[in-house]
Order: structure tokens, then C-alpha cells, then sequence
């Protein structure tokens, strides 16, 4: 059963606003402070990272290097391409090194650009549809290579960043073997705080279902400290920085 | 889960010992994990200013814990989320196994979550017969082995690859090569498979955002994105004390959490998720439910001795750095959390004072947890404290006297710890002989420094206080200048607070 019984959900719902109050009240009531819980807003004055280090910034260039840095210490690899002209030549060289059979990707117009379809005619591939979720998924998952263009990147870590939308399955990045993410050169931020910053601001709206920090191949050290690529997540991660 | 043999710590910790294989596993791997941390923070720099942010945000979030939570919950439930409050751990399971048997689910694939562990949720679903399946590689080892971990960060750090080879050829049917590729291979796949079976996906969370509801996992592998991205309905178990104000919040916990656990700059993973998919998304839970698990927390809200272990992230740092875990291993400590926080934990939660007798014993009080803990839990202090409550609630026959003895007696112990620690790997080996214990020093002799191996080794701290006493008043050695103020502040800070709770 996928989705439950709006009745089941109703109960539920009713019990869960009944046991909130005591829950809730209970806490307040540990902290000293009576009724249902402490309503103002409290002063929130260490919020985020310490002062000097919202005032740390790396040059471009320097953005850029210790983002290569970082991401190829982690295990995975990168290159610098100079224009989306050249990127598809890249990414199709990539994808035949690897041996890559079938490819899922993004539904964004700069992804379609690369013309895969074209450039590699015997390679089944595929365009996530959120339309058909259960067949995206299952195609995602028998992959070989999942192809999307990040959000942003950080610097000082070697993070990518997707999120998700109708248009950009989460398993797009996650369940091929092998992973191909687009940075354009002017979505490199330096600290985590600026991408945090932003989700802050529209926290209020909504923010996307979800939002992922990707630092690298899937890793796992769980037998005897032996560091094995590619448990789970993709094995193979190719950060490509276009511009 | 089956602990390992023995009821007390000491039991466990010599039965732990004669595992040679774990006593080394642990030692490396602790090492390993220690070494990368130092390592990481000297590299990202001003740690101190780091850890001081750390805890005021958390002591901040802790102190309006209230307000945080139904600010949380609103936002969660504006995103479509079902919000469900469990006091004890039983609420917890009841609820888990309600939506599971209402959606008819068959299996149920969890990520890692020590609150699970905490309520037992594997025996709640497996009660009603529902599979569930662990998707980390090393909490799927070990439930394959029916045990419980043995280490927050690393749980199969117990293991050896031809066990794991063993563990896993019965899975598959057929004879597995005990090489890490071969067998985590196998695990993938096995794995993937049941991603795409399960009708529910169970993960934990590191952090809860309250501005917007969201929740935050960290993760190395990739199955807590693939729990919360292929099934279904989607089941978070959240403890409540896990909460911060906001996304800026978050870049201070993913610079202390991953650098602190293993020494990365971030885990391969952090996922923010909010809510179940939107209408027009192809991936991610249908529909989420959070349960927000009391179990014990409450407790320690308004004891000023004991509220700052909420602010704990989990991170393990403080289980690397103690020189009792890296010498007795994981499953040496009774329930979910070991090392220095699962000594203090343990007992807070279950409010167990019984047991503090045992386990706050298992400590050498050097202060390591401390320096290592990104938040700054002054869990030595909090050892101190449980020992003392001991005594105030006559579970010891000897009175405040005595047990202020103890407490110089402690630093004394202390400090011919780590003299010995420091004679290093020839020291180490003298320890463990024919599989017995022959330690002159640490946890296997309580707080204390034995001349002569005890004969009856089960024999109480209580009972050997006299003897205790007697020994230390003869010989004691002058307690370093530092130690000695810091234990008399606690105990004049306890005397004007009203020591009696
Ligand atoms: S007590 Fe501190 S060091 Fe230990 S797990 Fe918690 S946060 Fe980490």
C-alpha cells in the first residue's frame, strides 16, 4: 500500500497534537518554564559560524583549485573544461573509458545540449521524467551512468550540491555506478555558509525535498578498515567545472 | 541482540580481552580515527573557537528546547510530514509498527540510527514479522551476527574479513573470498535489491533544522539517501535533543561532526530533506513520518550536572581518545552507547543508579573525552558527578569522607594510567597474557591501583573500598595542582547548588 488511509492519517494526526502538548509541555516544565512551551522567539546570538570566518573568501582561480584538490583527495575525479563546446566531447570520452552502456540525466536544457543521443547513438539513454516516477526510478537503478549539473559546489570542502525537483531525481545521482556532475565555474562558492545562508532565507517558503551535500565516491572503511569504493552510492565520480 | 558474556563491565572487558583479534582491531582503528582527526582540525584551524561555537549553539538549542520543537514541528507538518511524539521507547516501536502493519509492509530497509537501537525497532518488526533490514555495511555485519555495535562510528570494528566472509557465504548460498571488494560487492547487491523491495525506509538523523523542518543526515555509504530516496513511506526516528535553530547552524555541525568522527572535511554524504516528495517529483518517500523520541532526555533538562549531554553529536571522538575503550573495545559497556558518553548516558537515561556503580568505574577520569569532544562535554566531571550521587544515595557503605578519598585516589590512578599508556606497545602486551588480564592499571581494576591481582574478581567496588582506603591512605602520592582544583570546584559547586536530587 503506497499511500495510507486519509482516516488512519486523521487518528494519528489527533493523537499527535494531543501528546505534542504534554511532550512539549513536559520539556518546558524540566527548563522551569510552565504551560505548553516557551512561545517567543529566543535570542539566537551565536547563530552560525564564528564572525572571522564569515569574512574568509578564496580568489576564483583559488576556488577552483582547492576544489580539485579536495575532491580528487576524496578519491574521485575532476577536470576543467573551457565551454560547454568542449564538455560534451568530455563527457563522451568518460562515458566509453568506463564502458558505460546506458546513461540517465537530468531534464535541464544544458544537459540535452550535450547530445549525447548523437555523440554516442549505441547507448540506451534516458531523461529523468518525474512524470513516470516508477519507471525513472527503476531505470535509475540499472544504470550505468547518471549525468546531472550541480547547484552549487563548495570550495573549501570538495562539496557538490543538487537538489531535487520534477525535473531532477534524486537518483540521478545516486543509484548509476557512475557519476558525471556539471560545475559551471560561477556556481563555486568557497564556505559551506554561503550555500547554508541561502537555504536559510527561503527556509520559510520551502526548500526543495532534498538537498545533498556530495563529497565523493561512495565510501565505506566497515571491514577491517579497508577503505572499499562505491558501497551503495556511485563508485566512480567525475566533477566536471565548465568555464 | 546478544551482549558478549558477563553481566558487569569488568566481565565484559575480560572477555573482550581474550579476543585478541578485537583488542587490536580496536586499538588500530581508534588510532586511526584519532590520528585523523588531529589531523583535520590542525589543518582547518582555530578548533577552539569551532568548539566553543559548537556548544553555544547547542547549550543554546537545549536551553530553548521547548520553543525549537514546536517550531520544528510546525514547519514539518506545513511540509506534509506526520509528526508523532514517543516519551518512552516502547511509544516509539508502537508507532513505527502501527503505520508498518496499517501500509501492510513486508520489509522495512533502515540507515543507521542509534536511537533505533535505543528502542529495539529490529525486534518490534521482526515481533510482527516484518523484515527488517540494516543497509550500513558494517550494522548489516552485524546483524547477519546478531550483535549489537560496538563502535558509533565504525559498528563492525569487532570483525575480522573471514568472519564477515563467513557471515556473508551463508547469505549468498555460496562460498565468498574473505577479500573486502569480493564481499562488499556482494553486499551491494544483496542490498540494492532490497532498496527496491522495501515498503518502508527507516533512517535516524544527526540533526533536525528547526526553521524549516527539515532533517540532516551524514553518512559515508549512500544507503541513508537510498532509504530515504526508493521506498515509499519514509520513518525518521529523531532523539528530541537532536535539534538546531538554523541552516547557517548547520555549517558549524558539519565542520565539528565529519572532522571529529574520521577526520574528513565533510562525509560523502549530507542530506537536508524536507518533507515528503513534492507533487511533481519522481523520487523520495510518499510519505513521511517522524517520531521525536524522549526515552530518557527529559531527564537531564534542569539538572545542571547533566543537561550538556544533550549538546552530544555523536560524533565517537570522545570513544577514540579514551584510553579505557581503546583498551577494552565496544561491547565491554552495557546498552546502545559506549565509551566515555555511553558510560554517562547509559545510566542518565535509564536514570539506573545501580548501574553507575559498575560503569562509572570504567573510567581513568583523564580528561580525554574532554579535549576531544567538539562541543565540550565535560564528561569526566559528569563521572565524578554519577559517583558521587552513588554515594548520596547509599549505594556505598562508606560516606562523603571516604568517597572524597576516592576522588584523590582517582587522580592518583589517573595519573599511573597514563604513565603506562605512554610505556606504549610493550607495556600493551604485558597486559593480555594466556588470554588473562594481568593490568595493573585503568578499567579492569575500577578506580583503582592493585598490587596483586583480585582473586575473586567479581567482587564489587563496594566491597573492596575498605581495603581501598587502607591501601591508599598508606602511600598516596600528591594529586596534580590542575586535577585537584577542578575536583574542588565541582564538589563546592555541588555543595551550594544543595547536592541532594
Ligand atoms: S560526548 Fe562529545 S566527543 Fe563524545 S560522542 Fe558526544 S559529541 Fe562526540
Amino acid at each position: 500500500m503506497n499511500t495510507s488511509d486519509p482516516s488512519f492519517l486523521a487518528k494519528m494526526e489527533q493523537q499527535s497534537r494531543e501528546q505534542q502538548k504534554r511532550f512539549i509541555g513536559h520539556i518546558a516544565n524540566r527548563l522551569g518554564r510552565g504551560g505548553a512551551g516557551d512561545s517567543r522567539k529566543p535570542e539566537h546570538p551565536y547563530r552560525g559560524a564564528p564572525e572571522f570566518w564569515n569574512r574568509y573568501e578564496l580568489t576564483h582561480e583559488e576556488r577552483i583549485e582547492r576544489f580539485m584538490g579536495n575532491w580528487r583527495a576524496a578519491g574521485g575525479h575532476t577536470e576543467r573544461v573551457a565551454g560547454w563546446e568542449e564538455l560534451s566531447g568530455v563527457v563522451t570520452r568518460i562515458l566509453q573509458e568506463h564502458g558505460a552502456q546506458s546513461t540517465i540525466r537530468h531534464d535541464l536544457p544544458e544537459l540535452a545540449g550535450l547530445r549525447l543521443e548523437q555523440q554516442l547513438p549505441e547507448l540506451a539513454h534516458r531523461v529523468w521524467n518525474g512524470q513516470d516516477p516508477d519507471a525513472s526510478l527503476a531505470a535509475a537503478a540499472y544504470t550505468d551512468a547518471g549525468i546531472v549539473l550541480v547547484d552549487d559546489a563548495v570550495a573549501y570542502t570538495g562539496s557538490l550540491v543538487v537538489t531535487s525537483s520534477a525535473e531532477k531525481g534524486r537518483s540521478v545521482s545516486l543509484l548509476p555506478n557512475l557519476l558525471i556532475a556539471i560545475v559551471p565555474t560561477e556556481r563555486m562558492k568557497t564556505r559551506l555558509g554561503e550555500v547554508m545562508g541561502r537555504l536559510s532565507c527561503s527556509a520559510g517558503e520551502g526548500l526543495p525535498a532534498g538537498v545533498h551535500f556530495i563529497s565523493g565516491p561512495s565510501r565505506s572503511s566497515d571491514i577491517e578498515n579497508d577503505l572499499t569504493i562505491g558501497v551503495h552510492g556511485p563508485g566512480i565520480a567525475y566533477a566536471l567545472i565548465v568555464g | 541482540m546478544s551482549k558478549p558474556q558477563g553481566s558487569s563491565v569488568k566481565e565484559r572487558a575480560e572477555t573482550a580481552l581474550k579476543d585478541e583479534f578485537l583488542v587490536n582491531a580496536v586499538k588500530f582503528t581508534t588510532e586511526k580515527l584519532k590520528n585523523g582527526k588531529k589531523a583535520a582540525t590542525a589543518e582547518h584551524g582555530n578548533w577552539e573557537e569551532w568548539r566553543e561555537r559548537g556548544r553555544q549553539i547547542r547549550a543554546h538549542t537545549i536551553a530553548h528546547l521547548d520553543y525549537y520543537l514546536n517550531q520544528f514541528v510546525d514547519h514539518a507538518r506545513a511540509q506534509g510530514v506526520h509528526v508523532h511524539f514517543a516519551p518512552e521507547a516502547k511509544d516509539a516501536a508502537r508507532i513505527a509498527v502501527e503505520i508498518a502493519k496499517h501500509k501492510q509492509a513486508k520489509s522495512v530497509v533502515k540507515s543507521k540510527s542509534m536511537v533505533s537501537e535505543e528502542v529495539h525497532i529490529n525486534e518490534a518488526f521482526e515481533g510482527i514479522g516484518i523484515e527488517s533490514i540494516e543497509s550500513d555495511l558494517g550494522e548489516y555485519i552485524i546483524q547477519l551476527a546478531n550483535e549489537p555495535p560496538s563502535h558509533i562510528i565504525i559498528p563492525a570494528i569487532h570483525k575480522n574479513r573471514y568472519q564477515i566472509a563467513d557471515l556473508l557465504s551463508k547469505e549468498a548460498g555460496e562460498t565468498l573470498a574473505p577479500d573486502t571488494k569480493i564481499l562488499a560487492g556482494f553486499a551491494r547487491r544483496k542490498l540494492r535489491d532490497k532498496f527496491l523491495e522495501a515498503d518502508i525506509g527507516l533512517t535516524g538523523a544527526n540533526f533536525g533544522i528547526a526553521e524549516s523542518g527539515s532533517i540532516v543526515i551524514f553518512e559515508n555509504e549512500g544507503n541513508a539517501r537510498m532509504v530515504s530516496t526508493v521506498p515509499k513511506t519514509q520513518i525518521t526516528l529523531m532523539g528530541m535533543e537532536r535539534l538546531i535553530p538554523t541552516w547557517d547552524d548547520l555549517e558549524v555541525m558539519a565542520t565539528l561532526l565529519p572532522r571529529s568522527a574520521t577526520g574528513q572535511k565533510l562525509t560523502v554524504y549530507m542530506s537536508g530533506i524536507t518533507g515528503p516528495r513534492r507533487t511533481a517529483d519522481g523520487d523520495g518517500p510518499e510519505e513521511m513520518h517522524i517520531i521525536i523520541v524522549d526515552n530518557g532526555r527529559s531527564l537531564q533538562l534542569g539538572d545542571p550536572d547533566f543537561q550538556e549531554l544533550l549538546n552530544c553529536i555523536r560524533c565517537g571522538a570522545c570513544l577514540n581518545a579514551c584510553p579505557v575503550y581503546r583498551h577494552i573495545g565496544g561491547h565491554s559497556y552495557p546498552g546502545t552507547y559506549s565509551g566515555p558518553i555511553g558510560a554517562v548516558l547509559t545510566p542518565a537515561l535509564n536514570k539506573n543508579t545501580e548501574e553507575w556503580q559498575d560503569i562509572a568505574n570504567a573510567s581513568s577520569l583523564c580528561g580525554a573525552c574532554y579535549e576531544a569532544c567538539p562541543v565540550k562535554i565535560p564528561l569526566h566531571d559528569m563521572l565524578v558527578y554519577l559517583r558521587n550521587r552513588k554515594v548520596e544515595r547509599g549505594y556505598t557503605t562508606a560516606g562523603e569522607k571516604l568517597a572524597m578519598k576516592g576522588f584523590k585516589m582517582l587522580m592518583k590512578s589517573s595519573g599511573r594510567f597514563k604513565q603506562a599508556v605512554k610505556l606504549g606497545q610493550t607495556g600493551q602486551k604485558l597486559l593480555v597474557r594466556d588470554g588473562y588480564i594481568r593490568s595493573q592499571f585503568g578499567p579492569l581494576k575500577g578506580w583503582t591501583a592493585y598490587r596483586h591481582i583480585p582473586a575473586l574478581p567479581s567482587r564489587s567496588f563496594r566491597e573492596r573500598w575498605p581495603q581501598l582506603d587502607a591501601e591508599v591512605g598508606a602511600s598516596l602520592p600528591p594529586m596534580p595542582e590542575a586535577m585537584k582544583s577542578r575536583m574542588e570546584s565541582i564538589v563546592a559547586g555541588r555543595k551550594e547548588r544543595g547536592t541532594k536530587r
